[in-house]
């Protein structure tokens, strides 16, 4: 069940018994999906790979059912638009998706431009896309590279410019599908912080696909755990991810909350009254804990 | 694999650099069709002589010189196939006209090749990309282009893995004679098509996000307008098209032989 918010709720992502197979698979890839997204929300969507995460994010933009073939059932509203009703790049204006891979989003020679690429894309007039390119890079932090080559960057830089060249479409929503997996953890953790400061700042939605929930929980306003197809869990952070279900599905909890979980067990429950996602909170918990002995 | 590090591109800034695409290409066309029209040693001389300033204020003398280097395999062979055929229709005789015609057609490639590679050494490609837009050519081919020059690197480096990797299950690349050696690379050439594939999906994927093919007008972020540097040098270039035009009809140009016997 989800904890309503006391301000005024938009909801800007819908689905509704979604359920897609892939043109020639047998099985469909995400079955009965409904949910529901509000606008400003910070949601992390995991589980075990192959459990269909990939494949919600393509229904938010319209990637699926027009880039790829298959069957659709169920419906998904984004921005108030059905997806299948509008192509990708009507839908693109809404929710940028950054992906895994960030070598292979980058097309142009130099960042400037690739950041510039679907504002030249949507034919806006040249002084507006010169005007949000600068904006985006210095949002995302790019802007010293902007005459510099994609090979020239480390991959850290690089998933920046992705998220800057979403950002430049002025998306309500950004999906980001596991955009860490190749960066280290020093450049995973910038980019988190990134990613909370665009929805602190910006009130933009966030998607974000990530097993690495030690580094990312903690900014997350909401979990959603998928497994084979189907969301098994949708809730608050510190409830979802202290569930013995979500450990034993293989999420990689965080390490501060699975000591919670371990003391609790043992018969050592800490006091504070939350569940800790982060070792700060887990030394703060515990520290009360010898206080009040 | 220092081959791939030659197609790697930088951004430059010279003043050759910075001079419109399209003003260098024809400037570098006209040198083409002059050095083809002119079979005599002199003015080909004047067309190469007239590059060196180009090469020195791009500072791409040493890739100038590399890419002359390149040349002179061809170029030995234009100078001995000009010389024997000369050679065997005189009845083997040797005339030092005929080493001065051998020598000109040798000297005419090297014009060639020099003018070409001035253009490509001081064209970046994001640039010769653009003007390719602005010359109304559809813009899919132009992406293509870029996105080809983009990858590059990206497909040397993961070459280079491959072969690693390849290497380390025992593949030897540089055993047995020159078919079994090219049999030896299919191995590196099958999973590198197959991961180029793969990763022009999640191209297009990203290019879907990023509103492809949104509107048929695009703007572009840049345009070329041509600056004073530019004017000058459409100056030039109509200049030494008119000079060229005047010298063919009204001046018989001499052989250096033809000087060297009046000045004996």
């Amino acid at each position: 069940m989800r904890f309503m918010v006391a301000r005024e709720s938009v909801e800007v992502i819908k689905t509704e018994k979604l359920t897609f197979t892939y043109a020639g698979r047998n099985e469909p890839s995400i079955r009965d999906v409904g949910l529901s997204i509000e606008k400003g929300e910070f949601v992390i969507l995991t589980g075990p790979s192959g459990c269909g995460k990939t494949t919600l994010c393509r229904c938010f933009n319209g990637l699926i059912p027009h880039f790829y073939q298959g069957k659709l059932e169920g419906e998904v509203i984004v921005a108030g638009l059905k997806v299948n009703e509008h192509p990708t790049y009507e839908l693109a204006c809404h929710v940028g998706l950054v992906f895994q891979n960030p070598e292979n989003q980058l097309f142009a020679l130099s960042v400037e431009k690739d950041v510039a690429f679907g504002l030249e894309n949507l034919g806006l007039p040249r002084e507006e896309i010169r005007k949000r390119v600068d904006w985006a890079m210095k949002v995302a932090g790019v802007y010293e590279l902007k005459d510099r080559a994609p090979y020239e960057l480390s991959g850290g830089q690089q998933q920046r410019v992705a998220i800057a060249s979403v950002l430049a479409m002025r998306p309500e929503v950004i999906v980001l599908d596991e955009p860490t997996s190749f960066l280290d953890p020093l450049g995973a953790k910038r980019i988190f912080e990134d990613i909370y400061k665009l929805n602190q700042k910006l009130g933009i939605t966030v998607i974000l696909v990530e097993h690495r929930l030690d580094l990312a929980a903690k900014y997350a306003t909401r979990v959603i755990v998928m497994n084979d197809g189907r969301v098994l869990l949708d809730g608050d952070p510190r409830e979802v991810l202290s569930l013995e279900k979500t450990r034993l599905l293989g999420v990689g909890i965080p390490k501060a909350t699975r000591l919670y979980q371990l003391l609790k067990n043992d018969g050592i429950p800490l006091k504070s009254g939350k569940v800790p996602l982060t070792p700060e909170e887990a030394a703060e918990a515990i520290k009360e804990a010898f206080k009040s002995d | 694999m220092s081959f791939f590090e030659g197609l790697k591109f930088r951004k430059v800034s010279s003043p050759i650099h910075d001079l419109d695409p399209r003003i260098k290409f024809v400037f570098v066309l006209v040198i083409f069709v002059l050095a083809v029209v002119f079979a005599e040693i002199l003015p080909l001389l004047f067309l190469f002589i007239l590059q060196l300033p180009f090469v020195l204020l791009a500072r791409v003398g040493k890739q100038w010189l590399r890419s002359l280097k390149g040349a002179i395999f061809f170029a030995v062979l234009i100078f001995l196939m000009n010389f024997i055929v000369s050679f065997i229709y005189a009845g083997y005789v040797v005339t030092a006209q005929m080493i001065e015609n051998a020598f000109t057609m040798t000297f005419r490639f090297i014009v060639l090749v020099s003018s070409f590679s001035i253009f490509f050494l001081t064209t970046s490609p994001d640039v010769l990309g653009l003007a390719l837009e602005q010359s109304h050519i559809p813009y899919e081919f132009c992406f293509a282009f870029t996105t080809a020059v983009r990858f590059v690197p990206v497909l040397a480096d993961e070459a280079q893995t491959i072969m690693d990797a390849q290497k380390a299950r025992g593949l030897e690349l540089e055993k047995g004679n020159f078919l079994k050696r090219v049999r030896n690379y299919i191995p590196i050439l099958v999973p590198l098509i197959v991961n180029a594939i793969r990763r022009s999906l999640e191209l297009a994927e990203a290019m879907e996000s990023r509103a492809w093919g949104a509107t048929k007008k695009r703007t572009n972020l840049y345009v070329l307008k041509p600056k004073r540097e530019d004017y000058l040098l459409a100056f030039i270039t109509v200049a030494i098209l008119a000079l060229a035009i005047y010298v063919k009809i009204f001046v018989p140009i001499p052989k250096i032989t033809q000087i060297l016997r009046i000045s004996a």
